[in-house]
């Protein structure tokens, strides 16, 4: 056995196997994850379906980029430093506008093709702004609460101020508040630009200047003929992508916070009743057996069809089995006795035939030892049925008051002249000791008691025989010098058939029913029975607790 | 005339030694295993006294069946149980149903013997009248020693042979503790202490159903019994 061993319940086990579970919103995010990298990509390859549409559009339409672009700047604050080797255009704080175009015409031509969340702009091979439409920033949308039932508003509130907390731990949450630096420039710079007036179909991804968004942009070369006159840029920030993954997540997290939830608790109902069951099965398995072993009784055996009931029924039947073998074990001195009487009266009457017949004199001597030898037998078998006799009449037993002092000093009267070499010291109170019983039950009670004290008894040591009248109750004790009583029998004294006299030769048979006599006499007025060692362990006492008369 | 005693036993060594023994004694004997024949028996002829065993073979109960029959026959014929039973419960049911005692098989066949001479003299002598030197007198309680008949208070006392003797021992020496075995010696018989209780409980409850006052015997714990002399 191990000395750690923890002592865990039935529930406290089932909850700890329903931690497996945990493992579910782990892998929830992990699909989430991978569902966040689908739909990015999905979101490329529309940004450069777009940037390939516009760019269609504005193919081999060389005129739309020969008119010289009127300078971006008629909202001023802009300057152009032309340094000689090549056009760069320096932007300096413009005011961002939803649709600036310096060619009117393809600003005409992108303004029809551009979506709410996503920014085109076309520029030319100096990388100068012609055209820009649309804008990154999406109109923050307002929650809106009031048509809500009851139910869905405690959830909405539970997901509000419990889940989402927790969830923007976890996850990166869009934003539409990150700084748009692109936005009013004139002149477009970055490796998307730079690829496509290569003639390559770039897409580039930078996170936002402040680091809140990131975006995704693809460039697509416009052609004219062989050549690359400019380039279509399609932009659009990855809160989109973010926002659904956002809201998949969210949606599995409560789906499986709401199982895990309703299983636990369904769980742990189902391990409570289980628990109360075994524990119900438990108690009355306990309560079916008393302190000596004895079946006290039968544990009603449950209906129900699980192993439950199946464990409670074989205990049922264990138990009953087990009574049946206690009752059978103790009539069984009975029943043999009764078995015994008719070859004995055979044996008698034969030897009673004997001795009226004529018979030589050394005949006589046979028929004394074989007499005699019958009459220890005969006195065996009555003793043996005595505890059965004794039971038989307790169920029709004559209840009466009587005072215990006098019954006990008379009995101690008789043990005097039957045992002359004992001395017997004699306890009583000064007041009588009213109790309700059978006076002829205690005074047979107490023969056992002196009979007993008596034969383990040092030889003319005193025994010393006590009435008590304590406040609950009244104590009976018989108490002898000899030998202490060995601790494994204490328990299993007053029980039928159990004796300490090792087998040795003498007149007196031993069957132990003396003390299980005691047990019933004292069971009989209510009382109870124990045996212990005197403090100097250097004898016995056998006491006896009865009640007071009402 | 000898008497004709019939015994009712089912065990074969027991029924031939009982048997023997009453024929050495001068009584003829009948004997029978089973309750239909002893009956069938019955009623051709009455015996003078029955011997009686409790379970006869697989009839439990027949012994019990057949002193009822026995006596619906006769109102006289002394019967006597003999049986290996010894709870009270059997000797009660016994002596209701008008046996005239109720032996153990632990009786030894010169007690048994005994008792049907004792049986026999008080059938016989119940009309004759009574000579005064058998008669025990003790205040209200009149002991009838040939016929082993009991008064008290001038009413008969219906006891058996086994309670008389033991009112008798009791008697003869008011105010003597009598002890377990000098009770079982007096009464001729071989029982267990508690039957002795049982014994003297059942003739406490025969005089004080004739006299709710009677107070005449009393335990004294731990030795015995003793009859009180009345005040």
């Amino acid at each position: 056995m191990n000395r750690f061993r923890i002592a865990l319940g039935i529930r406290a086990q089932l909850l700890l196997v329903l931690t497996v579970f945990l493992a579910i919103p782990w892998l929830g995010y992990e699909y989430v994850r991978e569902l966040e990298r689908f739909l990015r990509e999905a979101q490329e390859r529309t940004l450069a379906g777009t940037a390939q549409a516009v760019a269609t559009a504005l193919h081999d339409r060389p005129r739309l980029f020969e008119a010289q672009p009127a300078p971006l700047d008629s909202l001023a604050t802009e300057r152009r430093v032309d340094d000689g080797s090549g056009t760069v255009v320096r932007a300096l704080e413009l005011s961002p506008a939803p649709l600036t175009a310096a060619s009117p015409d393809i600003a005409q031509i992108i303004h029809g093709l551009s979506r709410t969340t996503a920014r085109i702009w076309v520029v030319d091979r100096d990388q100068n702004v012609l055209a820009r439409a649309g804008s990154l920033k999406r109109p923050e949308s307002l929650p809106n609460d009031g048509s809500e039932s009851g139910f869905s508003r405690v959830r909405h509130w539970l997901e509000r101020e419990m889940l989402q907390p927790v969830y923007a731990r976890v996850l990166t949450q869009p934003t539409e508040d990150f700084s748009d630096e692109r936005a009013g420039r004139t002149v477009a710079l970055g490796k998307d630009v730079e690829g496509a007036l290569s003639g390559i179909l770039t897409i580039a991804r930078r996170p936002t200047a402040d680091g809140r968004a990131l975006i995704v942009a693809a460039a697509h070369p416009i052609w004219v003929g062989d050549e690359v006159r400019g380039a279509v840029i399609v932009e659009e920030t990855t809160n989109v992508v973010l926002a659904e993954r956002n809201r998949a997540f969210a949606r599995l997290f409560n789906i499986v916070l709401a199982a895990l939830l309703i299983g636990s608790v369904a769980l742990t109902l189902y391990a409570s009743r289980l628990s109360a069951r075994i524990r119900r099965l438990r108690d009355e398995a306990e309560a079916a057996i008393d302190a000596h072993g004895r079946v006290r009784g039968v544990v009603a055996g449950s209906r129900a069809g699980d192993e439950i009931g199946d464990l409670s029924r074989s205990f049922s039947s264990v138990l009953a089995r087990l009574s049946h073998y206690a009752s059978y074990q103790e009539n069984m001195a009975s029943r043999l006795s009764h078995e015994l009487r008719t070859p004995v009266a055979v044996v008698r009457s034969s030897l009673d035939n004997l001795r009226l017949s004529p018979l030589p004199e050394d005949a006589r001597v046979y028929i004394e030892r074989a007499q005699q030898g019958l009459n220890r037998l005969t006195h065996i078998l009555t003793r043996m049925t005595e505890a059965t006799r004794l039971e038989q009449s307790l169920n029709d037993a004559e209840r009466q008051r009587f005072d215990l002092a006098k019954v006990i000093a008379g009995c101690v009267d008789g043990y005097r002249i039957a045992y002359p070499q004992h001395a017997l010291e004699l306890t009583l109170p000064d007041a009588e000791v009213m109790v309700e019983g059978a006076p002829e039950l205690i005074a047979q009670m107490l023969d056992k008691l002196v009979a007993n004290a008596v034969e383990f008894g040092v030889l003319g040591s005193p025994i010393r025989i006590r009435l008590q009248r304590n406040e609950l109750n009244i104590e009976i004790s018989v108490e002898n010098q000899g030998p202490p009583l060995p601790d494994e029998m204490r328990g299993r004294l007053f029980d039928s058939m159990v004796s300490l006299r090792s087998a040795q030769e003498g007149d007196e048979p031993h069957l132990g029913l003396g003390l299980y006599i005691v047990r019933l006499i004292a069971e009989f007025h209510g009382g109870r029975a124990f045996a212990r060692n005197r403090d100097d362990e250097r004898g016995a006492i056998v006491a006896i607790i009865l009640p007071h008369a009402d | 005339m000898s008497r004709r005693i019939a015994i009712v036993e089912d065990e074969p060594a027991i029924r031939e030694n009982y048997a023997d023994v009453l024929r050495k004694q001068g009584y003829e004997v009948v004997a029978f295993a089973k309750r239909a024949d002893a009956l069938a028996a019955f009623g051709t002829r009455l015996p003078d006294l029955a011997l009686i065993d409790i379970g006869l073979a697989d009839d439990i109960d027949g012994g019990f069946a057949l002193c009822r029959e026995l006596r619906a026959l006769s109102a006289t014929v002394p019967i006597i149980f003999l049986s290996a039973r010894d709870s009270d419960f059997d000797i009660v049911s016994g002596l209701r149903l008008g046996a005239d005692d109720y032996l153990t098989k632990d009786i030894s066949l010169p007690h048994l013997v005994a008792r049907i001479a004792a049986l026999f003299r008080r059938s016989d002598l119940l009309a004759v009248p009574q000579a005064s030197e058998d008669i025990l007198e003790r205040g209200q309680l009149i002991l009838d020693l040939k016929r082993l008949a009991a008064r008290w208070g001038g009413r008969r006392v219906e006891l058996t042979l086994t309670e008389f003797w033991m009112v008798h021992a009791l008697a003869k020496f008011p105010g003597h503790v009598k002890d377990r075995d000098a009770l079982m010696r007096d009464a001729r018989i071989v029982v267990d202490d508690s039957t002795i209780t049982s014994h003297i409980k059942r003739i406490r409850k025969k005089f004080v159903a004739l006299d709710p006052a009677f107070n005449c015997i009393t335990t004294v714990y731990g030795m015995g019994y003793r009859w009180n002399a009345e005040e």
